[in-house]
């Protein structure tokens, strides 16, 4: 029986076309899995369901009542419960409370009763605890009760979220990304805790994530998303080998595609290499007698609660093109912006030219040559695109033409008196471009070059790459349309779960294209848990010790493995320190 | 009664065996400041529910009381009705202009909000409590004037019977206490919370907004106005002074100070607010190791913009949400110590 039923779903900001003619049913007790690469639409049509956003044509009907009037809180009564992808836990509550709220919210509370402690606000009081301590039992929350949800540790917030869902006593429950920031072992735990919710809590489920792993294997049904409209669906295994879905992932662009797109063309002369800026006359170039450009080793980083990357190792060599690949949230971009010190590294060491840089300023990071510029362009829209281009020159303090840049570029000339923010996606990434070149970069990172921008335009912006290539600019590229960048590096790294999988030529993994879908679509068997994730860091910024390497491989139960990181992170201490010490007392 | 429930009130009836004897000795003066400590009590008391539970940014929380000490004098003195009646009209004026100034926090949030609230106290200060236009309202330039008040056939004339009126205040102020401490650990105190960390969030698990927000600004609107309605009791008649712009913003500024978050930095607060300027009025003067000197009421404004940067570093959760933590954390370290309770209160 169809429980949500979507059709013909279609939502435009602006001008964007965010979701255009979505159709969607989802029957009662069934996990469906909403998968597409960045963009696609997946939080959108999430936000029109939970209410967060009106759609601009289409209806969503729940339950055979329509949801089209209906309020945020309106539709959490009547039974639609969601997680967010940035966790949204009442932080300064305790985890209890966090699980009450929705439960008070569903049955009927009185304020007045409430504050004066009369017998009908106790009752409800007690069953309401009653059931959080039940809900948290089956998500292995127990004991997290009294704590604050703040405190808690990006996973466990996770799933203190998915428990605040159940406590509405939802008839379903949107999952936007739950596994994000999650390690291998701990993906692995969720996938079997949610099928066990399902059939606990008896709920049905809509799940977006971007770890394959996942998605194949809770789902019973699998609806693709691409460029705001359904791609595909179907049953996981069928899913995963159609030939489209494979496309849309690793950037072959097929004919249906390019047609889908508004963006009007835009023309680069790049065919022949232009003269790009000569490289700073100073420098110590050729780079290095040997040594690589850009030494990274064991780096970790992430954003408060969360380790995103762990133990990341690669190099660039002048002059090379290195491409980071790998799906959503594998921590690629978190590299880019701990290498360029956007963010701090809790750990590990980046050498430049040979200096390590770990600790020192973005902006002189930045005046060593080593350029970044950053997902979404890092623009400012209301300056004209000569200002921007200018602002450029001046922070490296040498003098350089403008005209360089122009030669390169010049669609920009035309431009150059326009707002950067009036121009189209692909003029957007010029300038930005542009503005790294002109500071004459020895190492170039751009993340996600293509994002937002039709296939044709794509093709040209790779082709400067090659330009910069040959100028002998080394480039290290973060890029979600894989098969564009393999056809302009020489390298590339696989990122999996926050931390590099597979190192290999372009060649070699374009020749081998299981290597890589199997880390977008998921195909490798789940890994058991060891403490080695946990040694590495576990959020606390410790590097692994040496000594500890014959315990980190060592297979533990899940259980003591829970119980140890629990201490751990209540001595503020690594696990694998703490389980050596407990290893020496019980050793005679 | 839940034993939480029982605890509490037996300590606002502790703390009001106590605090109710206090005054007796001390001068008139001091005994106005007792009282006049319990009404910014009240108007801080509101700050805890509408910025440190629901997470709403209010300046004009002197506004709500001036319109509740104008309300219960309109009703005494121009209508002739009993102090009761008045303190009922006060209140229920103050809640009106609560929920009418609820209406912009339904879209705005932070500083926005901080700035629509600020103005409507300039507006109230400037255009409501001294324009002709509203003298049915106001008075006109003398005010109302209040005397041989009673409530409920106790006498409370500011001039003869001042103690009665604070016992009562007193009285007042505690049981709001305790149900706001109990509100705290409720659904609706939880909603309110639940609003203050995260909007997207409780919107999607079920609580209504606007409904709460409104609740919110009304509920806390209603408490300042009730602290308000007093004011023509103690003082035997209104004027705009007490309630300009400024008293708001000193009623936010000490509540930041002592702890938002907290109800009995409500009290310490309101102590603060009203006796320190006396004191310093009158002792701050007269001569040290040969030097003349003289601190006058002028130098609270500036302590208390030094002790609020002081704060801000040192006790980023007021000062009472921090000395409890220290305290607690003291306790913890001794040997059996329990461990540290995170809920506030």
């Amino acid at each position: 029986m169809t429980m949500l039923r979507v059709r013909d779903l279609g939502v435009r900001f602006g001008g964007l076309v965010a979701l255009s003619g979505v159709s969607l049913d989802l029957n009662r007790g069934e996990i469906l899995g909403l998968i597409g690469p960045n963009g696609a639409g997946k939080t959108t049509l999430f936000n029109c369901v939970s209410g967060l956003i009106q759609p601009s044509e289409g209806s969503i009907v729940f339950e055979g009542r329509s949801l089209r009037f209906a309020a945020p809180d309106e539709r959490a009564r009547r039974g639609i419960a969601r997680t967010f992808q940035n966790l949204q836990l009442w932080e300064s509550m305790t985890v209890q409370e966090n699980l009450q709220v929705p439960m008070d919210a569903v049955g009927k509370r009185n304020t007045l009763s409430d504050a004066l402690g009369l017998p009908l606000s106790h009752y409800a009081e007690r069953a309401a605890a009653e059931r959080a301590r039940a809900i948290l039992h089956v998500l292995e929350l127990d004991g997290y009760g009294s704590r604050l949800a703040g405190d808690l540790p990006a996973g466990i917030q996770r799933r203190v979220e998915i428990g605040r869902a159940l406590a509405m006593r939802p008839k379903l429950v949107l999952l936007d990304e739950p596994a994000a920031g999650l390690d291998a072992g701990e993906t692995e735990r969720l996938a079997s805790l949610l099928r066990t919710v399902r059939d606990r809590f008896h709920v049905s489920m809509l799940l977006v994530d971007h770890d394959m792993s996942l998605v194949m294997k809770v789902c019973d049904y699998i609806y693709v998303l691409d460029f705001g409209k359904v791609l595909a669906r179907g049953r996981p295994g069928d899913v995963r080998s159609d030939r489209k879905v494979i496309a849309a992932y690793l950037g072959e662009a097929t004919p249906e595609l390019v047609e889908s797109t508004e963006e009007p063309p835009v023309v680069v002369t790049a065919e022949e290499p232009k003269r790009l800026p000569a490289p700073r006359a100073n420098g110590h170039r050729p780079a290095t007698n040997g040594n690589p450009l850009l030494e990274v080793s064991g780096l970790a980083a992430g954003y408060g609660h969360l380790e995103v990357i762990r133990d990341v190792t690669l190099t660039v060599g002048a002059g090379e093109v290195v491409a980071c690949i790998g799906a959503n949230g594998a921590g690629k971009t978190t590299t880019l912006r701990a290498i360029s010190g956007v963010i701090r590294a809790r750990s590990g060491r980046v050498a430049f030219d040979g200096n390590n840089i770990i600790g020192s300023s973005p902006e002189r990071i930045a005046r060593m040559g080593l350029a970044h510029i950053p997902e979404g362009r890092g623009l400012f829209p209301s300056m004209s695109v000569e200002d921007t281009l200018r602002l450029a020159t001046d922070s490296t303090g040498a003098k350089v033409k403008l005209e360089a840049a122009y030669e390169v570029f010049p669609r920009l000339k035309q431009r150059r008196h326009q707002a950067v923010g009036t121009l189209s996606g692909g003029e957007q990434q010029m300038v930005a471009m542009a503005r790294a070149v002109l500071a004459q970069p020895r190492l170039l990172m751009i993340d996600e070059m293509s994002q937002g921008l039709a296939p044709t335009i794509v093709r040209q912006l790779f082709q400067m790459i090659d330009v910069f290539k040959q100028q002998g600019t080394a480039v290290l590229l973060v890029e979600q349309f894989v098969e564009s960048a393999l056809a302009v590096a020489d390298r590339a790294y696989v990122f999996e779960h926050g931390t590099i999988a597979h190192e290999a030529s372009a060649d070699e993994l374009r020749r081998d294209r299981n290597l890589i879908s199997g880390s977008y679509l998921g195909s490798t068997a789940g890994e058991a848990s060891t403490i080695q994730v946990a040694a590495n860091g576990n959020g606390n910024g410790h590097k692994p010790h040496p000594e500890l390497m014959e315990i980190v491989s060592m297979r533990v139960p899940a259980e003591v493995k829970r119980a140890l990181e629990e201490r751990a992170e209540r001595e503020g201490r690594p696990v694998g320190a703490l389980a050596l010490e407990l290893l020496a007392e019980v050793k005679p | 009664m839940m034993p939480g429930h029982i605890v509490r009130f037996a300590v606002a009836i502790v703390a009001f065996a106590i605090l109710a004897r206090l005054p007796v000795g001390l001068d008139g003066a001091f005994q106005f400041d007792a009282a006049l400590a319990l009404i910014w009590a009240f108007g801080i008391l509101s700050i805890v529910l509408l910025t440190g539970y629901a997470g709403q940014v209010s300046l004009c929380q002197a506004t709500f009381a001036g319109v509740g000490a104008y309300g219960a004098g309109m009703v005494v003195a121009s209508l002739h009705g009993g102090y009761l009646l008045g303190i009922v009209v006060g209140v229920l004026f103050a809640m009106v202009l609560g929920v009418l100034v609820g209406l912009p926090a339904l879209r705005l949030h932070g500083i926005t909000l901080a700035i629509v609230t600020l103005g409507i106290a300039l507006v109230f200060d400037k255009y409501v409590f001294q324009d002709h236009l509203f003298d049915w309202f106001t008075g006109g330039t003398a005010g109302w004037q209040v005397s041989n008040a009673s409530i409920l056939g106790i006498k409370v004339d500011y001039s003869k019977h001042l103690l009665a009126a604070y016992d009562i205040l007193l009285a007042l102020f505690c049981i709001t206490a305790v149900l706001l401490v109990n509100l705290h650990q409720s659904g609706a105190g939880r909603r309110f919370r639940a609003i203050r960390d995260s909007e997207l969030a409780a919107s999607t698990m079920g609580v209504n907004l606007t409904r709460y927000k409104l609740l919110a600004f009304a509920m806390s609107a209603g408490i300042a106005g009730l602290g308000g309605s007093f004011y023509p009791l103690i003082a035997g008649s209104v004027s705009p002074q007490p309630f300009w712009v400024f008293t708001s913003l000193q009623l936010a500024a000490i509540g930041v100070l002592m702890g938002v978050r907290y109800v009995p930095a409500a009290a310490l607060g309101g102590l603060f607010m009203a006796v320190v300027p006396d004191v310093l009025t009158r002792y701050g003067h007269g001569a040290f190791m040969g030097r003349v000197y003289d601190i006058s009421n002028d130098w609270f404004q500036i302590a208390l913009g030094v002790l609020l940067i002081v704060q801000l570093v040192l006790l980023p959760d007021g000062v009472w949400g921090d000395l409890r933590d220290h305290v607690a954390r003291l306790r913890s370290a001794l040997p059996g110590g329990a461990r540290r309770q995170v809920r506030p209160a």
